[in-house]
């Protein structure tokens, strides 16, 4: 009786030091569980492959560092991937306190592959208000963001010389943490104007995207550290990237955290059955 | 009058914005651009509104010495600093500090960022993880026959959507697909309609002047 009592009440101090060892030790010494990709994964993927050389490809920040563990792997990922393949990049975000991640991302990733700012890249950042912004887009771009993150006018970018509103975009992601994201974008710019859009997501997050990927409002999904980790290595089979992969690293803790609550969960049910069983077989008696 | 002018305005501009997404016609199109431009405006008082209503908030805090009060101050400085730095652009250049010298990644204020912002908020949400397990760990017991619903199926989802999962069965990730493809999708999709029909119906109450709660004052 009292080990099922105790099942039933483990001692979140217990739970937290056992949490802490499962994720810090793959960290150290990683299991090797490999993360393939899913459909959704590669559908991202691939319509970030037929973009041609040249034209552009739209990224959205709609995270801050909260998310970052399971969203700017995908950024830095998918960043690699366009300029593997001399697809231009259009970096934008909804979310002001993201900018700082989309500003490091591209300083690491552009340096890799010589990418020239203004030419192969332009970061416009944030600007107040989100519909407007969104649907401002629709119209004309450099009407929304006359100068970019660092105060220079679009019209100096060769970039945006032929860039004039979604039309001109031929694939867009919103790497999306909650709202304003995801939901946003496809209610104002994939419904309105059309635009062809995949999301990144974190977990908790990717269930809502679903009615989405089956209208085919959305063409594929990231979902989560998991989804990071696909297009890591995807990225990584195609040849396009050898960097590090964080996320596909962090599969192992994560799949052995899940693990671990999974066990909690089938303890304290044991325990709260045997409880609840002797309680009442002793209230028959 | 007072209520008559906002009341007028909201149903012009509703109305505007109905039509005109379904004219694409230069003018309309001019119109809407500019409404849009606007509204772009008008969101930059919201920042206003907010940086207003932050340094009250914590100059109150501080000034009756409530508890916690110490924050407040911490809050403040902290808020004044990054807004300079950022305003005067500041950077640091083979150790000088040089001003207006722009918010890239030489400066001052992505440093900050690096920094202070996301190893702050980084754990704020990793901690979230520990709370996560334990509450998981005491709030999901087959109590009922829907909450051993919800129970299973949490369990095919989170099996399913790591890599251990494809390692144990490749039916696993399968079936926790299924899952979030079927089921899910169902009980998404009448929330979402329900929703949408409750955004036209508030809006359109709102456009006809039914509803004014939005002008405030009560009565």
């Amino acid at each position: 009786m009292k080990i099922f009592q105790a099942l039933a009440k483990i001692d979140r101090k217990i739970i937290f030091a056992i949490l802490a060892v499962v994720i810090i030790v793959p960290l150290i010494k990683p299991l090797g569980i490999i993360s393939r990709a899913s459909n959704r994964a590669e559908a991202v993927f691939n319509a970030v492959d037929a973009i041609p050389p040249g034209k552009s490809l739209m990224i959205s920040i709609d995270f801050d560092p909260g998310s970052q563990a399971e969203l700017y792997p995908m950024l830095n990922a998918i960043l690699r991937h366009a300029f593997a393949k001399d697809v231009k990049v259009i970096l934008l975000g909804l979310w002001l306190t993201g900018m700082g991640l989309g500003e490091e991302a591209l300083s690491i990733t552009s340096q890799e592959y010589n990418k020239v700012y203004g030419e192969d890249y332009v970061f416009l950042g944030w600007r107040s208000g989100v519909l407007p912004v969104i649907l401002g887009m629709g119209e004309d771009i450099k009407r929304t963001f006359p100068t970019d993150y660092y105060g220079q006018s679009l019209n100096d970018l060769p970039m945006m010389n032929d860039i004039r509103n979604y039309r001109d975009i031929p694939f867009f992601i919103t790497l999306s943490a909650g709202d304003p994201g995801m939901n946003t974008w496809i209610a104002y710019a994939q419904s309105r104007y059309g635009l062809k859009m995949g999301a990144g997501t974190t977990a908790v997050s990717a269930a809502d995207a679903y009615p989405f990927l089956q209208t085919g409002q959305l063409t594929g999904l990231l979902g989560g550290m998991k989804g990071a980790s696909e297009y890591e290595f995807l990225v990584r089979e195609k040849g396009y990237s050898q960097a590090l992969t964080p996320a596909s690293q962090a599969m192992d803790s994560q799949s052995l955290a899940h693990l671990l609550i999974l066990i909690l969960i089938v303890l304290g049910n044991i325990g709260f059955f045997f409880i609840r069983k002797t309680t009442a077989f002793k209230g028959e008696k | 009058m007072q209520r008559q002018i906002p009341l007028m305005l909201c149903l012009v501009f509703g109305v505007f914005m109905i039509i005109q997404f379904f004219i694409p016609h230069p003018i309309s199109t001019t119109a809407y651009e500019i409404v849009l431009r606007w509204v772009r405006i008008i969101a930059i008082f919201a920042l206003v509104l907010g940086v207003g209503s932050l340094t009250m908030h914590h100059s109150n805090k501080i000034k009756r010495k409530v508890k916690g009060w110490q924050f407040s101050i911490i809050t403040l400085i902290a808020a004044v600093i990054t807004a300079l730095v950022g305003l005067l652009g500041m950077n640091v250049v083979d150790g000088r500090l040089i001003f207006f010298a722009g918010i890239g990644r030489t400066s001052l204020l992505q440093t900050f960022f690096q920094n202070f912002y996301i190893p702050v908020n980084s754990t704020m949400f990793a901690m979230l993880a520990f709370y996560m397990a334990s509450a998981a760990y005491r709030a999901f017991r087959a109590r009922t026959k829907e909450a051993t619903l919800l129970l299973i199926a949490a369990f095919f989802v989170m099996l399913g959507m790591v890599p251990i999962g494809s390692a144990i069965s490749p039916r696993l990730p399968e079936f926790a697909e299924w899952i979030l493809s079927v089921p899910n999708l169902a009980a998404k999709r009448g929330i979402m309609f329900g929703i949408a029909l409750g955004a036209i119906a508030t809006s359109l109450k709102i456009i006809l002047g039914i509803e004014r709660g939005w002008l405030g004052g009560g009565k």
